[in-house]
């Protein structure tokens, strides 16, 4: 049973890889894909600190923005390649978490919320008024897609011709979406196994205990809010260079809170979940965004159902809809271990 | 100009008050911020708008929409709030979050997402006309009625926390929850207690905002609900007369910031000031410290 299971999973995803190549391709249905995508990578980025620290960031989105504007502006400006743009983004989103970490991660719990939430405020502020910079409201347009520029291998085979590949459609985002969403999948899987995504979980925990253990609270925490600042930075940097526009209203609290929303959909902490959770609240974003209207009802009031979502899962589902993938994700046999243990002495 | 500054910054901060006291209320007894105050203030001022649709005057349908939304408030601790008590903190702030989202969706449907006027007809001709005018400042009678509204609930709410058996107990509850428990105060009823008065209060603040601007909309809960709480902090959040000068305080410095030094930034006043006292004086002005250090 369980075998048959993952040869249909393998299909699915076999499918689903090939599906941009064949000639039943939308453009609509590989727009909202790559829309899901983005969220995805989001969702793993914002995981790490509810859900491996327990620290709820409701500002996440502003290091999404940070990033976007800073791969936006990078392109327009200075005409930057992609690849080069994409880690100085995310060492700038890492930077401004650093930034914001430090003093305020000492504070915990609803304390530290509401600091990070004015801070994503204060972003949003500072792209809509400083208009020298990011043009304001009006937004930054004219952004140059990804491309591929392997010119500098033509000449070094000796061949005269411009190997440049730029990306147009949905089709190559697709793919680059999917080699982000991947890297981001491996390494958050490897983080979580580390000593560093111990240490998160020990903090998680019981931040005494983990202090008392020899865990540096404050380093953790704060390593813990750059990689997620990083992370959601780099999703801003590949969304400029994927819708080619960007303005300030893009970054508002509710992206935050829709980020939030898969991450709790999905169970604090579980990596599989976010993923699931991105593709349901996209998709069900979607879906109401037809419907709504039908009803006679503003497209807006979608968010209605993504809170009382919220409201549902808290109330009956605290781990989320998928509370054994949680637990089948951890990998570390140490971890496990000590799990079993700790679970003998309970019921003893 | 500086003055005429300082006249409407003091208007405002007592709006900012009154929602306040909400925010404050409620983390004093359940350590929890109550993202959907801002919601209930909202609220306020639409329950309002249709009572006086419905024909009501307007000191009726403003205390009709303060019992309903009181009434919405205790629901609102009833059905999200309290089967999360024992829950992690962060379950009861994402629920929060959840709930705030859910009435402000439901606004939107019921009443529409345009901003809708405030019923002029409803209230007095004299309103917008001046009270008192010193050479260049001028006071209006509705800044007058703001005044002397938000001043007397103050006072009766500080006489309601200080004197009345209810309000002792909200204190005890607000020291030690299982002692005032062991010594007999039905906690739950004195938590829907204070849902209760904290949404009064941002009702009548709603009607107060929509009056004064002659405006509201589903969403103008969001940020009036932010500035509120950044004044609950600055007073020291739990503190009753703290959340009061927070208000004012907050409401001048933002009026000031905007006349003064940039008013794109004006709302960022408010998330400066909550940012700052949060981060060096967590006890605000009158509060004991409730933030945890790690």
């Amino acid at each position: 049973m369980r075998g048959a299971f993952k040869t249909l999973l393998y299909l699915a995803a076999a499918a689903a890889l090939a599906y941009p190549l064949t000639p039943f391709r939308d453009v609509y249905v590989l727009h909202v894909l790559v829309l899901i995508m983005v969220y995805m990578v989001l969702a793993m980025g914002l995981n790490i600190l509810p859900g491996f620290c327990g620290l709820l960031d409701l500002g996440f989105v502003g290091f999404y923005g940070i990033g976007a504007y800073t791969a936006g502006l990078l392109t327009i400006h200075y005409n930057m390649s992609f690849w080069l743009i994409v880690p100085l983004a995310a060492v700038n989103g890492a930077f401004f978490g650093v930034m914001l970490g430090v003093p305020t991660l000492r504070l915990v719990g609803d304390y530290f919320a509401i600091v990070t939430f004015g801070f994503s405020e204060l972003v949003v502020l500072f792209l809509t008024n400083e208009i020298w910079l990011t043009r304001g409201p009006l937004g930054v347009p004219g952004i140059a897609p990804v491309s591929i520029d392997a010119t500098w291998l033509a000449t070094l085979l000796g061949v005269d011709s411009r190997w440049r590949y730029a990306f147009r459609g949905e089709v190559p985002y697709f793919y680059l979406g999917l080699l982000m969403v991947i890297l981001v999948y491996c390494g958050m899987r490897r983080l979580e196994d580390s000593r560093l995504g111990r240490a998160w979980l020990a903090i998680r925990e019981d931040p005494m205990a983990a202090a008392s253990c020899g865990v540096d609270l404050l380093a953790y925490k704060v390593i813990a809010f750059a990689v997620s600042a990083g992370i959601g930075a780099m999703a801003g940097a590949f969304f400029a260079r994927w819708t080619l526009f960007i303005s300030p209203d893009m970054f508002k609290f509710w992206e935050s809170f829709l980020v939030l929303c898969m991450v709790v959909l999905g169970g604090l902490g579980n990596i599989n979940g976010a993923l699931v959770g991105a593709v349901i609240l996209i998709a069900l974003g979607e879906l109401l965004r037809v419907a709504l209207p039908r009803l006679g009802l503003p497209t807006e009031t979608r968010f209605l159902a993504y809170g009382l979502i919220m409201v549902l899962i808290m109330r009956f589902r605290p781990g989320g809809i998928f509370t054994q993938v949680a637990e089948t994700t951890m990998q570390s046999g140490l971890i496990k271990e000590l799990r079993a243990r700790l679970a003998a002495r309970r019921t003893a | 100009m500086f003055e005429q500054q300082l006249v409407n910054g003091f208007t405002l901060g007592l709006i900012y008050a009154l929602i306040a006291v909400g925010y404050t209320m409620v983390y004093g007894v359940i350590e929890l911020i109550n993202f959907a105050h801002g919601e209930i203030y909202m609220l306020g001022a639409f329950l309002t708008l249709s009572c006086i649709s419905m024909g009501l005057p307007l000191p009726l349908a403003v205390l009709l929409a303060m019992l309903a939304t009181a009434a919405i408030g205790v629901l609102l601790d009833v059905v999200a709030y309290r089967p999360l008590r024992e829950a992690p903190r962060l379950a009861a702030l994402i629920t929060a979050i959840g709930m705030s989202i859910f009435l402000q969706n439901l606004a939107m449907i019921i009443w529409g997402s345009r901003p809708l006027p405030f019923p002029r007809q409803a209230l007095p001709a004299f309103f917008a006309e001046p009270a008192l005018r010193f050479s260049e400042v001028t006071v209006t009678w509705m800044q007058i009625v703001i005044y002397v509204t938000a001043l007397a609930l103050m006072v009766g709410l500080n006489l309601v926390i200080t004197k009345t058996r209810t309000g002792t107990a909200m204190r005890a509850l607000a020291q030690n929850r299982t002692a005032a428990a062991l010594m007999g105060i039905n906690v739950n009823r004195v938590i829907s207690f204070t849902f209760a008065l904290g949404s009064g209060m941002g009702a009548v603040a709603g009607v107060m905002v929509s009056m004064y601007y002659n405006t509201m909309y589903p969403t103008m809960g969001y940020l009036a609900g932010v500035k509120a709480f950044a004044a609950a902090v600055l007073g020291g959040i739990g503190s009753v007369p703290g959340a009061m000068l927070g208000g004012v305080a907050l409401g001048i410095a933002e009026t000031l910031g905007a006349g003064y030094i940039s008013s794109p930034y004006r709302d960022g006043v408010a998330y400066a000031v909550m940012i700052l006292v949060i981060i060096f004086r967590p006890s605000g002005f009158l509060g004991r410290s409730m933030v945890e250090k790690a």
